[in-house]
């Protein structure tokens, strides 16, 4: 479904991916671990399409199409949903209208009529109770004034409006007390298909007991320097990233 | 070689001359006198005074603008700058004026309000007419002002009794047609003790090659009283427009004025309002989208004269083009208006490396209890947020969109007459593009 080949970017002159390969099958759930400033955002935020990130090398097929060639708005069209690491607050834009106005946008570039009010209403209710997320939200400015939970919980309610195929989660269980954790992956196992994919961008191997990764990878200096299966996630857990950092550089 | 020179005012001033106003009553007369009286000392003011360091009127002085009477005036173009679906008793004025034909007038209706043109109230309301016309507009010192005052051919006249309430929205539309025109509307609206009423005035074009509209709205709001006025400046690219707009409020008064500047050459708006009792309420917002070469210029003076009076400043501006918007806001509080609560706010995004905005608030404060706030911020189109919506699958396009009506939507909800709100913000929709 995805295929990144010795993906290279920067950001303002600086290189931060250096050569970055990964793939994801269809039904697969990829952890990314990774100490801070390892280039985790960025490699979510370069498959989103932000524009600020420059690609300087490399290629990345999602689903046999050039994914870099493509605007933010075409890969949410072809099925990529990236939940962000820091969801933006947009006041005046009612939460209810935005999203309305996502899976209309994203049903016209698929060809589909717009949902009719009844229907999206169902599904807004759905999806709602999916996250446990409180209607009075969907009156509000999008993310303004929301909890960091609140703010967290909207990313995944907005996944599953969105429905994708591709959901890149970064760091969506930071800052989310037990309760709210759990609602978080539980909306993500729903979800979960074997038709479609998640990459989970996490520091703790807690989110990783409810959702479960089939393999788990070490980001470092914008390289994907390790990868393993959830067992590595709890070596990591218990002895931090040093011994893998210093296994790359003996090989380098 | 002698050659008597006169001055580009004194041209301008020149042409002007010639209408008969002789048939009004003395106490009328005399505002006119006074004000010629003012212009002789005045002259067009220019960038080098403090108020007008920021608008160039470029060169209008020479420009050979004279009051002239539309002829012909064809129903359809008129009906054109109706206000759809707005239930409004409505006033049409073409080059300043009156326009009966197109106009519905209510005088005296129920005995409760009086809605017609100033020419008629000056001659059958005369008491109601003469303790406020040009109270508040004697300032020597502005040209335009007396300028107005001097050559004004009519404008609306409302006026509600105490106690009654305007049954609909007065709306004053103030057109243009014809080349080198100067139009000098003037509206008068007095809010007797705990009366209502919303106003609507827009101004716009019918065709013109080049035109002056210098316009003066005076507003009383007496003790208790509401006044609601929207303000729409909708009118050609070849058309200057310079307004006053005043209002004095006694005790427990609100007054609101939401001023949208759309469409014109050049656009100045000086807004003058004294809080002259105790317990008032005034709300001026400014709702401003510009694209092309426009020029905006909104001057705000509000002054606190009493205690325990509320002011309340929202201007937000979305900057196209080579467009530039000005915004001044002047806050003063006497040293007896204790507890006074001033807020203002002007923000401003610019949507090109040519638009300009330029803000500026000035505080004199002399009382000690009061709370006064400013804000103001001059910043590029959110691209954080725009991001976010397109990576949620929403167009650039539609995400523009979404954004700005997000930013300017704040201050259309002021306006509280529905028709009136979808006018404006239709107006405002189509400036959000850019133009070249
Ligand atoms: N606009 C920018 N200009 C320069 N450097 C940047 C910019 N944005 C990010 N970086 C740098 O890129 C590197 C990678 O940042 P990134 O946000 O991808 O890290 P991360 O792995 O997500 O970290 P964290 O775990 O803290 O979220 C960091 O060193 C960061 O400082
Ligand atoms: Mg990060």
């Amino acid at each position: 479904m995805l295929k990144i080949n010795g993906l290279k970017a920067e950001i303002n002159g600086k290189e931060i991916l250096k050569g970055l390969n990964l793939e994801v099958k269809p039904g697969e759930v990829h952890a990314i671990m990774g100490p801070n400033g390892s280039g985790k955002s960025t490699l979510a935020s370069v498959l989103a399409g932000r524009e600020e990130y420059e690609v300087i090398d490399g290629d990345v097929d999602f689903d046999g199409q050039d994914l870099l060639d493509l605007s933010p708005e075409q890969r949410a069209g072809e099925g990529l949903f990236l939940a962000f690491q820091y969801p933006v607050e947009i006041p005046g834009v009612s939460n209810i209208n935005f999203i309305k106005t996502a899976v209309n946008e994203v049903r016209e570039y698929n060809g589909l009529p717009n949902l009719e009010t009844k229907e999206f209403m169902k599904l807004l209710k759905e999806k709602q109770q999916l996250v446990e997320l409180s209607g009075k939200l969907a009156n509000r400015s999008v993310n303004e004034g929301f909890s960091g939970g609140e703010k967290k919980r909207n990313e995944i309610f907005q996944m599953a409006m969105l429905n994708p195929k591709l959901g890149i989660l970064d760091e969506t269980d930071s800052g989310l007390d037990i309760d709210a954790l759990r609602i978080v992956a539980n909306g993500v196992n729903e979800l979960k298909t074997k038709d479609n994919a998640f990459v989970v961008v996490t520091h703790y191997q807690r989110l990783l007991d409810y959702i479960v990764p089939d393999f788990v990878h070490v980001l470092y200096d914008g390289r994907i320097v390790k990868t393993g299966t959830k067992e590595l996630a709890l070596e990591l857990e218990e002895k931090g990233y040093d011994w893998i950092i210093d296994e790359f550089k003996e090989t380098v | 070689m002698s050659t008597l020179t006169i001055s580009d005012k004194e041209r301008f001033l020149i042409n002007q001359e010639g209408q008969d106003f002789s048939h009004e009553a003395k106490t009328f007369i005399k505002i006119r006198e006074l004000a010629l009286k003012n212009l002789k000392d005045l002259d067009f003011p220019t960038k080098k005074l403090e108020n007008w360091k920021y608008t160039n009127l470029r060169g209008i002085s020479k420009i050979e603008f004279r009051p002239q009477s539309a002829i012909n005036i064809i129903a359809e173009k008129v009906k054109a700058h109706k206000i759809p679906n707005l239930d409004a008793y409505t006033l049409v004025f073409v080059n300043g004026f009156f326009s009966p034909e197109f106009s519905d007038t209510a005088e005296e209706k129920d005995g409760k309000f009086v809605v017609t043109n100033l020419n008629t109230a000056k001659r059958k309301f005369i008491k109601f007419v003469e303790p406020y016309l040009g109270f508040q507009t004697r300032a020597k010192d502005q040209f335009f002002v007396n300028l107005n005052s001097a050559f004004s051919q009519d404008g609306a006249f409302v006026y509600v009794k105490a106690q009654q309430k305007l049954d609909k929205p007065v709306h004053i539309i103030n057109l243009v047609d014809g080349d080198l025109v100067a139009a000098y509307p003037r509206n008068l609206i007095v809010a007797e003790k705990l009366s209502e009423a919303q106003v609507v005035v827009s101004y716009e074009t019918i065709d013109t090659a080049s035109a002056l509209s210098n316009v003066i709205n005076e507003v009383f709001v007496a003790e208790g009283a509401h006044v609601q006025m929207d303000k729409i400046q909708n009118e050609n690219k070849n058309t200057t427009h310079i307004s006053a707009d005043y209002a004095v409020q006694h005790k427990d008064s609100t007054f609101t004025i939401n001023t949208i500047p759309a469409n014109g050459k050049l656009i100045r708006n000086n807004l003058s309002i004294l809080l002259d009792g105790t317990g008032c309420t005034a709300n001026l917002n400014g709702a401003i989208c510009l694209n092309g070469d426009i020029h905006v210029d909104n001057q705000t003076y509000v002054n606190h004269a009493q205690p325990n009076c509320d002011s309340n400043e929202l201007y937000k501006a979305v900057v196209n083009d080579q467009a530039a918007s000005i915004f001044n806001g002047k806050i003063y509080v006497n040293k007896i208006a204790q507890q006074t609560n001033a807020f203002q706010s002007n923000a401003n995004i610019l949507m090109s490396n040519d638009a300009k905005a330029n803000s500026k608030p000035q505080l004199e404060i002399y009382a000690d209890d009061v709370k006064c706030s400013h804000g103001c911020t001059i910043g590029q189109f959110d691209d954080e947020a725009l991001f976010y919506l397109r990576a949620r699958g929403i167009k650039e396009s539609t995400a523009k969109k979404v954004l700005l009506e997000a930013f300017i939507g704040e201050v259309l909800d002021k306006i509280k007459i529905e028709a009136v709100r979808d006018y404006a913000s239709a107006l405002i929709a189509k400036n959000f593009n850019s133009k070249n």
